[in-house]
């Protein structure tokens, strides 16, 4: 049960953990639910937006340009110049990957 | 000889030749327009020539309607059309369908073939489809290092997330070189090793031959076959490269690709504060409420002095026993007045008895004093008539009359001699 539980936790996605998140919210605001439903929901909704905010981090920035290198692909980390998403010159780096 | 035919007939026997010949009919034709009339009823006629032949067109009204540019004379296009016989002027006509110029012509009508046959092929069916990842962590670019393209999708894809992960697999987009280039990044973007979650493929705005790349089959073909949802992302948002119709989604700039894929984070941030804050407000809420209840009833004495309750009850035995004390004393208190009450008449029974007897010994005393038989005793005598009367006057006794003495210790029986009336001591009266 426990395992079963876990692995759902895993493929769910941000979409539906915030989806579920919004519906705890407004499911709470009705005040229609009693005091121990209403502890549970808000602790499955604590735990989702732990997952959100965890998912939000989750990617770390990070820019690479392939390049071929013999017969291989190498992936190369690049620098940006300032926040114009240009690549900082200087950079050498290769126009194809042929 | 044999019977010759009309020219009516001979026109029919032409006419069933033409009408409806695949050769003759839906064809393409280039060539260059000459002596064209625009008529009053919105049909338009003009020559079709190159150098060595022309033939006559009518583009009629119903279908020059959709034209977006206007014919001139001189100009050089690719007309749509089939040939008709006019047998009345003895003469065969294009009967046009569309017109392009020539060079786009040329080219939109290689676009189209192509198109047509990719759709045949199913290669851009809806159900093919891909929906893109919300959250994308890791997102694959195939596009010039050096073009705008480039430098849009990362200034907007990092705006919304700053945090995104990038691989960008450089391609060349223009030029001859270009298809083979682009199929070579989408497919190494293809492989699992770069994990990406989805692709944005393409390039800025450019002349229809820069963006042609995109619309090469080669290339249309990669897009259709990327396992990697794709986005495809050429130019501006008036071109339409085929590869728009092959990705999983088409995109009118570099830019709107960035901001149809990526998502804006700070939004979702906000958003998720906002659910967390609404649901800590709302359990505030339902749990001061509780409170609100709990301390209702928490105030109630019992919980707050839980003794409270038993000291009422004490008072309220004690007030009990204590009035069942009070009534058994006032019973008591009662009852001993009652008895003391009693003793008090006991004595006063004593006293009055005592009293009555002293009394009764006066009176016994007084009686004897006063008793006619002491009296007789001293001498004295009652008399009494017959009847038993006392004569205690002379006038209740008549003369001759026999009356009775009463003396201390007997009766004398007697005859009055005579009456006289008078003081019995000494100044007797006479009796008359």
């Amino acid at each position: 049960m426990e395992k079963k539980k876990k692995k759902t936790e895993e493929t769910k996605t941000f979409e539906s953990a915030l989806e579920e998140l919004e519906e705890i919210a407004s499911e709470l605001e009705t005040g229609e639910l009693g005091l121990d439903e209403a502890l549970g929901r808000y602790e499955k909704g604590v735990q989702l937006s732990r997952f959100c905010r965890k998912k939000l981090d989750e990617a770390a920035r990070k820019i690479d340009i392939l390049q071929k290198q013999g017969d291989e692909i190498i992936s190369k980390p690049v620098k940006l110049k300032d926040d114009e998403g240009e690549i900082e010159e200087g950079e050498d780096v290769q126009g194809e990957l042929l | 000889m044999q019977n010759p035919l009309t020219v009516y007939e001979l026109s029919q026997r032409i006419k069933t030749c033409v009408d409806n010949n695949p050769l003759l009919s839906n064809v393409w034709v280039k060539g260059e327009i000459t002596g064209i009339t625009y008529h009053s009823s919105g049909n338009i006629y003009f020559t079709l020539k190159d150098k060595d032949s022309l033939i006559s067109a009518a583009f009629f009204r119903y279908m020059n309607s959709k034209l977006k540019f206007k014919l001139n004379e001189g100009q050089s296009i690719i007309a749509l059309g089939s040939v008709v016989i006019y047998d009345k002027r003895g003469s065969y006509q294009l009967k046009v369908a569309d017109v392009m110029l020539e060079g786009v012509g040329e080219i939109q009508l290689m676009l189209d073939e192509l198109k047509k046959k990719l759709a045949k092929e199913g290669l851009f069916d809806a159900s093919r489809k891909r929906s893109f990842p919300f959250l994308p962590k890791r997102i694959g670019i195939v596009t010039s290092p050096t073009g705008a393209a480039l430098r849009d999708i990362l200034k907007v894809a990092l705006r919304r997330y700053p945090n995104l992960e990038i691989i960008l697999a450089p391609a060349k987009v223009q030029g001859g070189d270009a298809p083979k280039s682009i199929i070579k990044a989408i497919k190494e973007l293809n492989r699992d090793k770069w994990n990406v979650d989805l692709i944005i493929a393409g390039r800025g705005g450019g002349s229809v031959e820069d963006l042609l790349p995109f619309s090469e089959e080669g290339v249309v073909r990669a897009f259709a076959e990327s396992r990697v949802p794709i986005i495809s992302a050429v130019g501006h948002q008036i071109d339409h490269p085929i590869s728009d119709e092959a990705a999983d989604f088409a995109a009118p700039t570099p830019s709107a690709a960035a901001e149809f894929a990526v998502q804006d984070k700070s939004q979702l941030s906000a958003s998720v504060n906002q659910f967390s804050r609404r649901m800590d407000y709302a359990l505030r809420k339902i749990i001061s409420s509780a409170d609100g209840r709990l301390s209702n009833i928490e105030t109630k004495k019992i919980f707050t002095e839980p003794k409270a309750a038993f000291e009422f009850k004490e008072y309220e035995l004690d007030r009990i026993s204590e009035s069942l004390h009070y009534a058994l004393n006032e019973k008591l208190r009662d009852s001993a007045s009652r008895l003391e009450k009693c003793s008090r008449f006991e004595k006063d029974m004593i006293l009055i008895t005592r009293s009555k007897e002293m009394l009764f010994a006066k009176g016994a005393e007084l009686l004897e004093k006063l008793s006619p038989l002491s009296t007789i005793a001293r001498g004295y005598s009652v008399s009494l008539d017959s009847a038993g009367r006392i004569i205690n006057s002379v006038d209740k006794a008549k003369q001759g009359e026999n009356i009775k003495l009463l003396l201390s210790d007997g009766s004398l029986g007697c005859v009055v001699n005579s009456v006289n009336k008078g003081d019995v001591l000494g100044k007797e009266k006479e009796k008359n």
